[in-house]
């Protein structure tokens, strides 16, 4: 039960670096383009969305739970965020607003789970819907564009000539590790995926600690959907359809298991840029898109089969 | 003891729901009582019934199946290029169709038994992978012609509607076989304890196979039925259908931890999602925020779902 030194959890992750090392050599053989400092910054800022939301994924499949929401809230908070935007409000204001919209919606499901003893699949099924449905209404199912130069900034500018984008996904991961490994909420976290009931004899406040991984959840959906409006100066209604389901990709790859209790944040970006990676391949290399749907399926599969091996061969 | 009402309550608050439901609907828009509007109810609802009952074997035998939102449009385009494309009779391509729909299912049965995959991860990649497979396929573009023998599934045998009567058989055998066969008692055994039933003999793997292959089965007569009622295969029918099928599943009072779920209360399910879409429609709200509603309604039902059960003890 130790978390310092977990042989299985260190031969997975490691599993997963040797396979992006053995693919991105494969690429850099394929196409001398790919290792481009160019390339490389762009992969990464590909990267940070579904990598931002995959960071809130990960405490909530820690918890045992799941979010399906997070593609539905991160349309609804853009939609928000950017009409703010268009009222006049100030940029700092505005974002503020879309996140605390963010961590509303994440309250609520926690909420439902908590209090409402609903299962987490089925109670944020229904936020997904009933989130979707008033970012389209708030919207009245048009897009918003036409944003002020400050806030496109969050997606456009660069910082050491790395893009802003993954400066924060870097402050999400530093911050998320750290609440992760040093802080209460960390070990109440792995504590309440282990054994909930356990968790709760041992005066863990499992309630508090599971809404609040829900809040942290729907918050990250909306910094997400921030960047991305930010990058495409649009905020669109049907924004982030099925990003749930990369995400989720995501933290299983990255070696958590959907029971709870195991798998960290470390993980869960090697599995994000797994992902992009491979849509960035696949990009390189003129492959048909049809084709990426059916390689993304086939990667994830291939990783989880070896995962259960090497956790057969412990 | 529990009293009678509270009991009744608990067993049908599904069909207690879709009937507070079409009252409210009733009194909102006289139209909505009309004989051929209630077909057309059931006749919208069909398609999410049928792959929902399929997703009710795997979520009873404590499962789920992601995959059968892809699989329909797989199916759907296989079976129509089979005919279209490849010039074979309409029988032959509708029945190579259903058998590649139960061969998916298989194939996810395969990755959760002997890959030890879970089941939400496992059909997640089947998901992306049927899905990447039916664009291939049909290179983006729908695939049309099949004829009338195919349409036929789409049509309406004098008023009737054809998809109703394939509901009608398919909630016939898929819950004869759920009650009636030892098949059926072993998918909610499994479901309920998987290593108690294992060590009372049963063969789980068979069982856990037989519930995604009957999955992909159902989820391919939908890819059927789907295709005929548009008169083409679209690469991207179904899309989402996998989690409005979960939704009616649920609503029908089965659980997700597994053993626990029927037939017909996964029908009322997918009817509770039609008559809200119809009803709602008829009250003239608009598209979005009927969403908003049905999300809210879900939300609702399942909380009261909770709620009426923990009365019990």
């Amino acid at each position: 039960m130790t978390t310092t030194f977990d042989l299985g959890a260190l031969f997975r992750r490691f599993g997963l670096l040797i396979a992006i090392a053995v693919l991105v050599f494969g690429l850099a053989l394929l196409s001398p383009q790919f290792l481009a400092v160019q390339n490389v910054l762009n992969l990464l800022l590909q990267a940070t969305v579904n990598a931002i939301i995959a960071a809130g994924m990960t405490l909530v499949i820690l918890t045992a739970g799941i979010d399906l929401s997070v593609g539905s809230v991160l349309a609804l908070t853009a939609v928000i965020t950017a009409d703010v935007l268009q009222a006049g409000v100030p940029v700092v204001l505005a974002v503020v607003i879309g996140l605390g919209a963010g961590a509303v919606t994440g309250l609520v499901n926690g909420l439902l789970i908590t209090l409402g003893r609903i299962p987490p699949f089925i109670a944020t099924l229904g936020m997904m819907t009933l989130a979707r449905g008033l970012a389209l209404s708030y919207a009245q199912g048009r897009p918003i564009t036409g944003l002020p130069d400050r806030f496109l900034l969050v997606g456009t500018s660069s910082m050491l000539g790395i893009p802003t984008p993954i400066w924060i996904t870097a402050v999400v991961y530093g911050a998320g590790m750290f609440v992760l490994r040093r802080t209460v909420l960390g070990r109440y976290i792995y504590a309440i995926g282990n054994s909930s009931r356990a968790a709760r004899f041992t005066g863990i406040p499992v309630r508090s600690a599971t809404v609040a991984v829900y809040v942290i959840s729907g918050a990250l959906a909306a910094l997400a959907g921030m960047i991305l409006t930010a990058r495409l100066n649009s905020a669109q209604p049907i924004m982030g359809l099925q990003y749930e389901l990369n995400a989720i990709a995501a933290v299983v790859v990255g070696g958590a298991a959907l029971s709870g209790g195991e798998g960290g944040l470390g993980g869960t970006f090697l599995g994000a840029l797994l992902m992009a990676i491979i849509a960035n391949a696949i990009n390189i290399l003129n492959i048909s898109p049809f084709v990426a749907q059916v390689l993304q399926g086939s990667v994830i599969l291939a990783a989880l089969l070896l995962h259960g091996l090497s956790r057969r061969n412990q | 003891m529990i009293p009678t009402v509270r009991r009744i309550v608990v067993r049908y608050s599904t069909f207690l729901i879709l009937a507070a439901l079409m009252l409210l609907f009733s009194l909102v828009s006289s139209r909505f009582l009309q004989v051929n509007n209630l077909l057309n109810i059931v006749d919208q609802s069909a398609l999410l019934a049928i792959v929902a009952i399929g997703v009710t074997y795997t979520i009873i035998s404590g499962g789920i199946d992601l995959s059968v939102g892809s699989v329909v449009a797989l199916v759907g385009a296989v079976s129509a290029g089979l005919i279209v494309r490849a010039g074979l009779p309409v029988p032959v391509g509708i029945l190579l169709g259903l058998v590649f729909g139960a061969l998916l299912g298989l194939v996810n049965g395969l990755f959760v038994v002997y890959g030890r995959l879970q089941p939400f991860v496992a059909t997640l990649a089947m998901m992306a992978i049927a899905r990447g497979l039916t664009l291939l396929y049909t290179q983006g573009r729908p695939i049309s012609g099949m004829g009338e023998a195919y349409t036929f599934f789409g049509s309406r045998l004098g008023p009737i509607p054809v998809s109703i009567l394939v509901l009608l058989v398919v909630v016939l055998v898929s819950g004869t076989v759920l009650r009636r066969t030892p098949f059926g008692a072993y998918v909610y055994a499994v479901g309920g304890n998987e290593e108690t039933t294992r060590l009372a003999g049963v063969a789980v793997s068979r069982v856990k196979l037989g519930a995604y292959a009957f999955s992909g089965l159902m989820a391919a007569v939908g890819g059927i039925i789907l295709t005929a009622r548009l008169w083409s295969a679209q690469p991207q029918a179904a899309t989402g259908l996998e989690l409005q099928a979960i939704a009616a599943t649920v609503l029908g009072g089965a659980s997700l931890m597994g053993g626990a779920g029927t037939i017909l209360g996964t029908v009322a399910g997918a009817l509770i999602m039609g008559v809200l879409a119809n009803g709602l429609n008829l009250a003239g709200v608009s598209s979005y925020l009927q969403q908003v509603i049905t999300g809210g309604i879900f939300i609702l039902a399942v909380l009261l779902d909770m709620w009426t059960k923990r009365q019990k003890v």
